[in-house]
């Protein structure tokens, strides 16, 4: 089941740009420049690009598993 | 070369570092592996959706994941638990991955505990997590997820943790859910500029700040807002800690007992299962939580976090006995 939200009047089309744009220079404060150009990418280009990312980085060694704790963040 | 006669010693590495390189599994393949299981558990009738790194990659907020966690109805332990052992990766079944994850059983699962799986392919592995009830979840998350996925609002909440690295994809997440309508993505933004940015141009609906009262200082223009809402976060990471050494108290003399016992660590999932499942109804708290009180946790939490936030940061704290519903009472 989802839950689908009405768009509110609030959100006109210059609310979206402005949310745009403090979304992307958040984003870039918080995770750099490099990954906020990727999250702001369509889905199938920034799935691949974490793909690789990722692929990469474990062929270099790095390890991403995290510890079984028996209980979760 | 991968393969033909046995390498000398000295080429060993090189023979094994070359097979590891052919066997990776792709973060790619991984995905779809993922996303076929939970598909197939939800063409089944069976609740579920992936949460954490996977959805947050999903809604554009891309941490570096390669593991999986999935939220599924705490009724369907069962159903999950049959459909992940008939389920292989490259011929790979499925097996329990630590002595401290609890089994995969409508009790515990329902208690707030995680069932933790893998499947091992050479020395890559598949990880898994599964759970029942989103870590500080307010809502129902099964009544709200999307296709695969859980919703962002779920996703936020689930990010509020100990620590520090998780909290600015609660923050985008929150943005998130405005652009997308949903007044809660004010509940999930800790970040003073943008809170103060977005403020000036979005309406702040009164039930919003009811439940996040560090949003009316936003909205007054009062400048104690950095310091509550370092009290605030500060909060939430100590209630995280303290739900967790909860936990990992009452796991001790259960994953003990599994240590000692070789059945733990059968090739045969079901064997594993059963392992768990016999020392857990001696061993281990269904739900710890319960036994501990919300309340005591609450207390514990906020004693520890005046001791690090900035005097008089804690007076806009939010009621957090909804995040905890299902677990508490």
């Amino acid at each position: 089941m989802t839950v689908e939200q009405a768009s509110p009047e609030w959100l006109t089309p210059e609310v979206r740009d402005h949310l745009r744009e403090v979304a992307y220079a958040y984003h870039v404060r918080v995770f750099g420049e490099e990954m906020a150009r990727v999250n702001f990418l369509p889905r199938a280009q920034r799935k691949a690009y974490l793909h690789d990312m990722i692929d990469h980085a474990r062929s270099k060694g790095v390890r991403f598993e995290k510890e079984a704790l028996g209980v979760s963040r | 070369m991968p393969f033909g006669p046995t390498p000398r010693p000295a080429a060993r590495v090189a023979h094994r570092r070359e097979l590891n390189r052919m066997l990776r599994i792709g973060q790619e393949e991984m995905e779809r592996f993922f996303e076929g299981l939970v598909a197939s558990l939800q063409a089944k009738g069976v609740a579920c959706a992936i949460t954490s790194g996977m959805a947050c990659v999903e809604f554009g907020v891309a941490p570096s994941t390669k593991d999986c966690d999935v939220l599924c109805a705490i009724d369907a332990a069962d159903e999950v638990r049959r459909t992940l052992d008939a389920t292989s990766l490259r011929g790979a079944r499925c097996g329990y991955r630590s002595h401290l994850s609890a089994p995969l059983d409508p009790r515990w699962l329902g208690g707030g505990w995680t069932s933790h799986f893998a499947w091992r392919v050479g020395d890559e592995e598949a990880v898994l997590d599964v759970f029942g009830v989103a870590p500080r979840g307010s809502v129902r998350w099964d009544l709200e997820h999307k296709g695969l996925y859980a919703s962002p609002h779920t996703v936020a909440e689930m990010k509020r943790t100990d620590r520090p690295k998780d909290w600015p994809f609660a923050s985008a997440l929150g943005v998130k859910l405005i652009e997308a309508g949903d007044p809660r993505g004010w509940l999930h933004i800790f970040d003073i500029d943008v809170l103060q940015a977005l403020a000036g141009r979005i309406p702040v609906p009164t039930e919003i700040i009811a439940g996040r009262p560090v949003l009316g200082l936003l909205v007054a223009g009062d400048e104690r807002l950095e310091k509550a809402l370092e009290g605030e976060v500060k909060f939430w990471q100590r209630l995280d800690r303290v739900r967790m050494r909860i936990y990992h108290d009452a796991v001790r003399p259960y994953a003990a007992a599994l240590n000692r016992d070789p059945q733990a660590d059968a090739p045969e999932l079901g064997v594993q299962h059963a392992c768990r499942v016999r020392h857990a109804e001696c061993l281990l708290a269904i739900n710890p939580m319960r036994t501990y009180g919300l309340e005591r946790l609450i207390a514990e939490a906020k004693e520890q976090a005046a001791a690090l936030a900035p005097a008089g940061a804690l007076a806009w704290l939010p009621d957090v006995r909804n995040n905890f519903t299902g677990l508490a009472e």
